[in-house]
């Protein structure tokens, strides 16, 4: 208690400082006005991120004791019947269009320049450093038997779906590859133990042969 | 130059031991297991507790924690080996990313430091994530208050199965929970990653759907972890006081703080841990100076390399 309440005044002393203070607590308003306008400031931040947004980001736009997750069941419930829901990814909440209206999104003129499209060499890459990290240039060469560019995982980091992990202990200690949070976010998973089991991927592959 | 290996002491009178009744043979029923527990438990908690034994707890605790990483590791399916787990921490340059296997025992470190006192540490909310900060208070007092009706193996027991049943992929919070109130149940300050070790994917499984009969093996698995630190304790205990014995023969620059870092890390990398400067203190080292000190230790018989390769390597006491 004691805490909120030196929170509270060091608050006030801003206010008179002249600066805008931001009003989390809302306690003119009545309770259900409130909620209203907590979940009103929960939505906007989604809507204005384009990457997800963790709790404790979210928890400082609203009052003390509000429950981010109640605000965000709320908000979902609201949300049926929309072409996008709002759906929890990489450690946080974003907003995404649903999967359904993929056609349809790819179907429009201007989304060829997308950062997110992959060569097959590229998701390849991507998932051998997925399953096999952290793995260097080297051990790539082994799984593919040939040199994989630089220049593509240039693009991959560019991406920013990986990134620089520990040194491999060979000569030279060249860098390894590991995945970042956007990836799990770009693929919609929540950690990496949903990546598909490779035992069942090797099976759904002879089938294809 | 040649050095006369140092002999280390095999005279293990002196520290607490486990009774031959707790460790022969195998523990077949409920009353057994718990017993034998019971056991166990006393002589760890004296050999930890205790500084007059000499056991480096952190070391310990450190060592623990990278038994607990392999065991999560294989837990939730990824299967990294030990060798791998300790490359992914120890090659990982500061700020950059370690990846799913350093992170894991990045983890398990982490909760080596936890305070296993009330209230309870900011640091475990961290650890076990935003998801279940609500749930830990309630798992917490579960097995506290198993734990004291029927002793801290059930109350391990249950805290698990709590947290399997909220989530069925959480097994490193469940262990963790479980370590949580072994650590409280022995009144220790920090909590040592004990539970992991031995557990396997369908036991715990089992734990959640199964009766009495599945919360048994798992009991049976937490006992033979138990066991298995109080070994590695009287081990640790013997290994350090070798180092000890051998640390004013040493006269390299700043040995001392580097045998101080020995005592606390499983795993020392001489060039980053000992030089430009040992690791924690103002003390520079060079590289040369780091690699000799440990070539050096080594052939007083009192680290081992641990990886088994020409360059990046790694040294530590581990016996």
């Amino acid at each position: 208690m004691t805490a909120v309440a030196t929170l509270k005044s060091g608050k006030a002393k801003e206010g008179t400082a002249g600066e805008e203070v931001f009003d989390r607590e809302l306690d003119d308003l009545p309770p259900d006005l409130r909620w209203r306008e907590w979940m009103g400031r929960t939505e906007a931040v989604l809507f204005a991120s384009a990457t997800p947004v963790g709790r404790d980001d979210l928890a400082r736009v609203v009052g003390q004791g509000a429950s981010v997750e109640l605000l965000i069941a709320d908000i979902q419930s609201e949300l049926t019947g929309r072409p996008y829901e709002l759906v929890e990814a990489a450690g946080g909440w974003m907003f995404r269009t649903k999967t359904q209206f993929a056609a349809a999104i790819k179907a429009a003129a201007n989304l060829g320049e997308q950062s997110l499209t992959f060569t097959e060499m590229e998701m390849g890459v991507l998932c051998a450093i997925a399953y096999h990290q952290p793995i260097d240039r080297a051990g790539l060469k082994d799984i593919f038997g040939k040199d994989v560019s630089r220049d593509l995982l240039a693009r991959l980091r560019f991406k920013d779906l990986i990134a620089s992990g520990p040194r491999a202990p060979r000569p030279g200690a060249p860098h390894t590859f590991v995945t970042t949070a956007t990836f799990l976010m770009t693929f919609d998973l929540q950690t990496l133990r949903d990546l598909p089991d490779p035992g069942a991927l090797n099976d759904e592959g002879s089938d294809k042969e | 130059m040649t050095y006369q290996p140092t002999v280390i002491n095999d005279d293990l009178r002196k520290l607490p031991q486990l009774p031959a009744w707790v460790t022969s043979g195998r523990s077949e029923t409920l009353e057994t297991v718990v017993f034998r527990s019971g056991a166990v438990l006393t002589v760890l908690d004296m050999l930890v507790s205790d500084p007059a034994h000499g056991v480096p707890t952190k070391l310990l605790s450190n060592r623990l924690a990278l038994s607990a990483a392999v065991a999560t590791s294989k837990l939730e399916g990824r299967m990294a080996q030990e060798a791998d787990i300790r490359d992914a921490f120890h090659l990982a340059q500061s700020g950059e990313a370690r990846g799913p296997d350093g992170d894991l025992l990045a983890f398990w470190r982490e909760a080596a430091r936890v305070r296993a006192v009330r209230p309870s540490d900011a640091a475990l909310f961290e650890l076990v994530g935003p998801n279940y900060a609500d749930d830990v208070e309630d798992w917490i007092s579960t097995g506290r208050n198993r734990t004291k009706t029927h002793g801290p193996l059930a109350g391990c027991a249950l805290v698990m199965r709590s947290v399997l049943e909220a989530d069925d992929r959480a097994e490193r919070v469940a262990c963790l929970m479980s370590d949580l109130v072994l650590a409280e149940a022995l009144n220790w300050p920090r909590l040592l990653p004990v539970s992991a070790q031995f557990l396997s994917k369908c036991m715990l499984r089992d734990l959640v759907g199964g009766g009495p009969e599945a919360a048994l093996v798992v009991q049976g698995r937490l006992l033979e972890a138990q066991q298995e630190t109080t070994r590695l304790a009287r081990e640790f205990a013997r290994r350090a006081a070798a180092l000890r014995a051998i640390a004013p023969k040493l006269r390299a620059k700043g040995s001392d703080a580097a045998v101080t870092l020995f005592l606390c890390e499983e795993a020392v990398a001489p060039s980053t841990m000992l030089s430009p400067m040992i690791q924690g203190t103002a003390i520079a080292m060079t590289d040369r100076a780091a690699r000799r000190l440990c070539d050096r230790l080594v052939e007083l018989g009192v680290v081992r390399e641990l990886t088994g390769r020409a360059t990046f390597r790694l040294y530590g006491i581990a016996p």
